[in-house]
């Protein structure tokens, strides 16, 4: 099963220090060989908001005003089981400090 | 954290931690069946703990330290007197860890043990997925449809092989190491395959093995990244597990890869399929088998509709492959895209080289491809009957009910006068040839067995008008060609009977009756005889033994069948079956000594009692002290051993001089 975990970007958190940026490489690439992350990136915080209603779509350039709500990261990891699932979220919280992240299981293609 | 959590997230922990804790462990203690032992204690250890003080901030690391702590008092208690080693010990405990990369390499290394060639594929299978993937045997079980003891049993036993050969936890280098690397390709293909198709039971996926198999050649991958095979197997298991949604249809049925509906395929696992085929191609030489099988599996990837398929590029691929790996499954495949690239006749042609393969006479796929072509080429009534034995032979019941649906949609395309005016079918006949008076219950059954095969090879549905002898021969030769005369006779004699009770003569025109060549040994000379029969060094047992079988001249399964009870001394002969066996002088003379007032049980005994793993029937026991029958294979080699290079059948050529 899948399960696509999301970083929210964090205000009191300072800019990444080498340590954590050594720590996080290792992790992304110990998890990358044991086959269970499958695709992770940063998001670029301008985003583009897309509204539909009627027949219109409204597109609007951002940042957005609730930029602390934003998800700054993600992280798509293949897994056996819940558990496992939760278990590498309390390993990556645990390199990258206070804040938050959400997961939540994918479904299909 | 309730106990049910807690313990939920230490099956996680393990399963992510298990291949390297045990890794680890076997570098300190050099046993892979002690080290996971002690990595069990560790475990146990946390299944104590966890629940009540909650999940330590570093999981793994906690379970290594408990392991490590246990494997160095286990190092101290086992080698408690010698000084030395306990200063080993200590070592061991401070010991700087390797240079390099010592925990991959410890996988690694682990992967090799499990997957070692000296272990059977089964249990190479079941202890990599319990080592490497940190699988209960429970779990394994359920995988493979099989009992929780039986998984357990075959674990055992081959960690208990492992230590007999005194297999080495090390790093081959070369040759050696490509070879050790293909082994584990094996054994991880295998279970993705058991996986993926799985080849018996109700579901026709079994996601959790092809999800264990991905993993354990990804991480294969990142081990051992300089081998392209391990990148062109993971290339191809990604390029497979991407149609896995789009393979079964709504009700489990398969959806063939013509037929599926491409969106449903995992793009992600698309690319990184390429991705791996990329790595695999850049490290260069000639490709490799599973390299091959990833570029077909990438051009069928590549195409956007099932229309576009480069078949022309399989094709080609699909030659290659058959001059590296020409097994019978390979040229099937091959034969397939030939039809598809040159047309259904081409296909024909190659598949009708494959009939007659022993290989293949019980795979469902190779019936199921014959009636694919020949629905292509309109020729209805044989794409009918080979749907109906693919059905037959298919032991997944999902494939089954595909099959006879696939045979039911010809059927319906067949002019119903050609499809119903022409009498019995071969199962009608065949059943009632069966069931006819006066066959006695042991002919109905050997009869039921040729038969049985007929129908396999040609199809329930076959008009019995249209049996020919050229189809009996075909399926004997398949089917029997490489038997004993007696099986072949026993079978030709069966159809004999069933033609002339269905009033097709010449069934078995092209089957000649089978004699046994066997050339009789050539017994031994009255020199070497005298020299055996004065020897003095012999137990009374194999004297005994050896001249019965030269005086009767009786068969030596019968003569070994003897027991106590059977024997006449007086009259110098003993009861055997429906006949008797009689001896000489010289066995008279040693016979009172070998029975030394035995009255009952086998005549000729082993040396020992069975081992506890053997249970020989009541029958072939000595009532008294339990020793078992001597057998066939123990008493030709200590002749053998005894002789040089002579068989018991030489002995039995009577020979009186």
């Amino acid at each position: 099963m899948r399960y696509l975990m999301m970083t929210k970007a964090s205000e009191t958190q300072s800019a990444p220090d080498e340590k954590l940026m050594a720590e996080m490489g290792r992790f992304v690439e110990e998890l990358t060989a044991a086959g269970v992350l499958l695709a992770t990136g940063g998001l670029d915080p301008a985003g583009i908001r897309l509204v539909s209603s009627g027949d219109e779509i409204t597109v609007t350039d951002g940042p957005f005003a609730e930029a602390k709500e934003a998800v700054a990261g993600f992280a798509l990891v293949e897994v056996r089981s819940r558990e496992e699932a939760i278990e590498l979220g309390r390993r990556f919280r645990g390199i990258v400090g206070d804040g938050e992240s959400v997961m939540q299981q994918v479904f299909g293609p | 954290m309730t106990r049910g959590d807690a313990h939920r997230t230490i099956d996680a922990v393990w399963k992510l931690e298990s291949a390297r804790i045990i890794g680890g462990l076997t570098r300190m203690v050099h046993d892979v069946g002690l080290a996971e032992e002690l990595a069990q204690d560790a475990l146990v250890s946390a299944l104590e703990q966890w629940p009540r003080s909650g999940v330590p901030d570093n999981p793994g690391a906690w379970l290594m330290a408990i392991a490590k702590r246990r494997a160095v008092d286990h190092i101290r208690r086992a080698q408690r007197l010698e000084h030395k080693q306990e200063q080993l010990a200590r070592e061991q405990e401070h010991a700087p860890e390797p240079s390099g990369h010592p925990e991959q390499d410890d996988v690694l290394r682990l992967m090799f043990i499990s997957c070692h060639p000296v272990l059977p594929t089964g249990s190479r299978v079941a202890l990599t997925l319990r080592l490497i993937g940190g699988l209960t045997a429970a779990e394994i079980a359920r995988a493979f449809l099989d009992t929780e003891t039986a998984t357990a049993r075959l674990i055992a036993d081959a960690k208990r092989r492992l230590a007999e050969a005194r297999v080495p936890f090390e790093l081959p280098e070369g040759d050696r190491l490509a070879e050790r690397v293909s082994s584990v390709l094996e054994v991880v293909y295998l279970i993705f395959n058991e996986g993926y198709s799985a080849t018996s039971g109700d579901d026709l996926l079994r996601p959790g093995l092809t999800l264990e198999a991905l993993r354990l050649g990804r991480l294969l991958a990142a081990l051992a990244p300089d081998e392209p095979e391990v990148h062109g197997l993971v290339a191809l298991m990604e390029i497979q597990e991407s149609r896995s949604a789009a393979r079964t249809g709504p009700h489990g049925e398969p959806v063939q890869l013509h037929e599926q509906n491409r969106g449903r395929w995992d793009q992600l696992l698309i690319r990184r399929g390429f991705t791996a085929m990329l790595r695999a191609r850049d490290l260069g030489g000639p490709p490799g088998p599973y390299v091959l099988q990833a570029a077909i599996a990438i051009t069928h990837a590549q195409a956007r509709t099932a229309e576009d398929t480069d078949w022309g590029q399989i094709a080609a691929l699909y030659g290659a492959l058959v001059r590296l790996l020409p097994t019978p499954v390979v040229r099937l495949n091959r034969a397939v895209a030939t039809g598809m690239a040159d047309g259904p006749g081409a296909g024909l042609a190659q598949l009708d080289a494959l009939n007659a393969d022993p290989a293949l006479r019980d795979y469902h796929l190779l019936p199921a491809a014959r009636g694919d072509l020949l629905a292509r080429l309109g020729r209805s009534a044989e794409a009918r009957l080979e749907f109906d034995r693919a059905a037959s032979l298919t032991r997944n019941a999902a494939e089954r009910a595909f099959l006879l649906r696939r045979a039911d949609a010809v059927a319906d395309t067949l002019a119903d006068a050609a499809a119903t005016a022409s009498g019995p079918t071969l199962a009608e006949a065949a059943e009632r040839f069966l069931a006819q008076d006066g066959l006695d219950a042991a002919t109905t059954r050997a009869y039921g067995q040729t038969l049985r095969r007929l129908r396999l090879a040609l199809g329930d549905r076959l008009p019995l008008a249209r049996l020919s002898a050229d189809d009996v021969t075909r399926v004997f030769t398949t089917a029997w060609g490489g038997t004993a005369p007696a099986t072949w006779n026993r079978h030709r004699s069966a159809v004999r009977s069933f033609g002339g009770w269905a009033g097709l003569d010449g069934l078995t025109s092209g089957l000649a009756r089978r004699t046994d060549r066997r050339p009789r040994p050539e017994p031994i000379g009255p020199a070497a005889l005298d020299a055996l029969w004065s020897r003095t060094d012999l137990p009374v047992r194999e004297q005994t033994f050896w001249r019965l079988l030269h005086e009767s001249g009786a068969p030596v399964k019968a003569v070994l069948a003897l027991n106590a009870e059977d024997l006449d001394l007086d009259d110098r002969r003993a009861r055997s079956g429906a006949g008797w066996i009689t001896w000489r002088s010289g066995t008279a003379r040693l016979l009172p000594q070998l029975l030394a007032g035995r009255t009952r049980g086998p005549l000729f005994l082993t040396d020992r009692r069975p081992g506890p793993a053997r249970t020989p029937a009541a029958s072939d026991l000595d009532p008294e002290t339990g020793r078992s029958r001597l057998s066939y294979e123990r008493a030709e080699y200590l002749f053998k051993q005894a002789t040089g290079s002579c068989t018991l059948r030489q002995l039995r050529s009577r020979n009186r001089t």
